[in-house]
């Protein structure tokens, strides 16, 4: 799910940045240094939305540098469990295949894939139905339930699956053979 | 409306035997057991509160013998499972008592006690509560629902997290972890000790190296799970039979506190005595919101029932006899027995002060304070019925129209008689009667300018009283 947050970090800025331009360094850095990042607590960052604020900034003993306090908004990014994402697929083995739904990556293991559904081996390992109506493969998209997250202090990683109603392969690349 | 409610209160009774019979509001403190053990008393609570609409949680606690506190525990307990809907209000005990003249003419007793003389200023928070029929009929259907699949999900599998577990070192890996574990090839998993390939536990391969102590365990427990579906079967049978049965029943609605309050007391106007209630809420305390009940009331009485038109031209004819002038608030003081012509003046002025900070009348603004919700609320309700009795005149004048044509063929009194009507019911004001109209009208494209601040409709009223007064410029943008 996506949250929109205020959130407020301390920045150490170079002396060499200092100038009139002070103000946009810092907010460089600011982007630079958090999006794209992932907290436990908050989820992935995806965008700066807006900087609310510049405190004022503290030089550090003994060195040049100066810390400021930095409130800036930001669209976040946490999935949760009992949540139903779309991911694109990118690795299928026999145990079971990794899909990516934007930064977060989720393992759905076979025992969570429809009996029905094969794994076939070969240079593009994928699962398939029987009469090969329905196949998972690499960048297939797949809607899928996430059943447990795994939160680290800097790391989120998700099972998922996709053999309840409704859930399973939305698109298939190519229309394979 | 009691009767639809039997199946219901049925549904309500089987519901509160089934899941909440052995709830306990004690919690983390040590319970004593057998002295203090009242397990069931939700049971009690939900089945009293079967056989009343809305009621004050003191009112109950009193005729349930219970500890208020213990009461008040239980009901938000309930609360919080969405089977009743409660109510905070802050009213002075003169505003109570309007309460229980709700209900005394709600269940036809023929008590009521109108006391006069001293207000009291205090506020003091009143619970009410109410089953929710609606809410009850689809969170039951939720529960019955929740339980089957979470039982039915264990026996499949469904939502298990995966373990695995290495061949060589016995260790056992979740699925949440397997990031780490990915083999070079990609094609596995690897321990990371040993660097064996592991292997999905639910595989007969992994559950035979385990040895045949934890299968049993397994097997035993998918056994557990089947005899509890068969016995939730068995056991809900008579509460998924009321739900069918109930299922296509209209629902037993009682609205809000408010809506509920004002019609049990038009009830009440109509079957008891009319002017019985008018002293009470004459002089009623600042904590009720002085909002005059009976106007709502008679209105409803006009719209609602045909026979009863009869009774409201009777009521008007005698505002007609002696018309009134609208009292500027600074004239209104309190104690003062109103009428209609004045309170709804005094009605059109209180919508007005909300906009405006200053307010000629301590009155109003004692009053704005603490019932600025019930003021909207009655102000919304009046712009209605005024939009209905707009309605009601231009069909009476269509009817008229109609009725004239007929009438020069037949050739009578029932034209004047017809004509009269209209006068008579179109805001009990005769004389206001086309300044009526044309405010409704007036009133309706003004709408669209929006409100910075206040509810549209109470705009409304004010951007009227604008175009009467004529002098102060309301700010509104």
């Amino acid at each position: 799910m996506f949250f929109h947050m205020v959130l407020e970090r301390n920045l150490l800025l170079h002396p060499r940045y200092f100038g009139p331009h002070l103000r946009e360094n810092l907010v460089m850095k600011l982007m630079k240094d958090v999006e794209g990042t992932c907290s436990g607590r908050h989820g992935f960052v995806v965008a700066i939305t807006a900087v609310d604020g510049i405190g004022k900034g503290e030089i550090r003993e003994g060195t040049g540098f100066v810390t400021f306090p930095v409130t800036y908004q930001c669209v976040l990014f946490r999935p949760f469990k009992g949540e139903v994402l779309e991911a694109v697929v990118t690795m299928v083995n026999k145990m079971g295949f990794f899909a990516e739904a934007g930064p977060v990556q989720i393992f759905v293991s076979s025992h969570l894939i429809p009996d029905d559904m094969d794994f076939q081996t070969g240079d593009m390992p994928n699962y398939t139905t029987s009469d090969g109506s329905v196949k998972i493969q690499n960048d297939s998209e797949v809607r899928l339930k996430i059943i447990g997250t795994r939160v680290d202090a800097k790391e989120i990683f998700c099972i998922g699956t996709i053999k309840d109603n409704f859930l399973g392969v939305i698109n298939d690349p190519n229309a394979a053979v | 409306m009691a009767m639809s409610m039997e199946p219901f209160n049925r549904l309500v009774r089987l519901v509160a035997r089934a899941f909440y019979d052995d709830i306990t509001m004690k919690g983390e403190n040590q319970p004593k057991n057998g002295r203090s053990d009242n397990r069931g008393m939700a049971v009690v609570v939900l089945d009293a509160l079967t056989r009343r609409q809305w009621v004050r949680e003191e009112d109950l606690a009193k005729s349930l013998k219970l500890h208020s506190k213990q009461l008040r525990r239980t009901l938000r307990f309930f609360e919080e499972e969405k089977l009743v809907t409660r109510d905070h209000r802050k009213e002075t005990a003169k505003g109570a008592k309007i309460f229980s003249a709700a209900v005394a003419a709600a269940t036809a007793d023929g008590k009521k006690n109108p006391r006069e003389g001293e207000e009291k200023v205090k506020l003091h928070t009143h619970s009410y509560c109410c089953l929710d029929y609606a809410q009850i009929y689809d969170v039951v259907r939720y529960r019955i629902h929740k339980m089957k699949k979470k039982l039915k999900d264990e026996l499949d599998s469904r939502n298990t997290i995966q373990e695995y577990i290495c061949p060589a070192c016995k260790r056992r890996y979740s699925a949440l972890d397997v990031l780490q574990l990915i083999s070079p090839t990609g094609e596995h998993f690897v321990c990371e000790r040993c660097n064996n390939e592991l292997i999905a536990e639910s595989d007969k391969l992994a559950s035979q190296e385990m040895g045949d102590g934890d299968e049993n365990a397994r097997r035993r427990h998918r056994e557990y799970l089947k005899e509890m579906l068969q016995k939730i079967e068995i056991q809900l049978k008579p509460l998924i039979q009321q739900i069918n049965r109930v299922k296509d029943l209209p629902v037993p609605e009682f609205g809000s506190l408010q809506a509920w309050e004002a019609r049990a007391n038009a009830a009440g106007l109509l079957n008891g005595d009319p002017g019985g209630n008018d002293p009470n809420r004459a002089n009623q305390g600042q904590g009720y919101g002085g909002t005059p009940m009976p106007y709502l009331g008679e209105t409803k009485v006009e719209v609602a029932l045909s026979g009863a038109e009869v009774k409201g031209e009777e009521d008007n004819g005698a505002d007609i006899g002696s018309p009134m002038k609208q009292l500027p608030p600074w004239m209104i003081q309190e104690g003062m027995n109103l009428t209609e012509e004045q309170r709804r003046g005094r009605g059109e002025v209180k919508s007005d002060t909300k906009i405006v900070s200053s307010s000629t009348s301590t009155y109003d603004i004692d009053e704005k304070k603490p019932n600025d919700v019930k003021e909207e609320d009655k102000s919304i309700q009046d712009e209605y019925i005024k939009a209905y009795y707009a309605a009601m005149v231009k069909r009476q004048e269509e009817l008229k129209m109609h009725q004239k044509t007929q009438n020069e063929l037949l050739g009578g009194d029932v034209s004047n008689v017809q004509e009269t009507h209209p006068g008579r019911q179109v805001g009990m004001k005769a004389k206001r009667e086309d300044d009526d109209v044309e405010w409704q009208e007036a009133a309706i494209p003004a709408v669209a300018n929006g409100a910075p601040k206040v509810n549209d409709l109470n705009i409304t009223a004010s951007e009227s009283e604008n175009e009467d007064d004529d002098g102060v410029d309301w700010e509104e943008g």
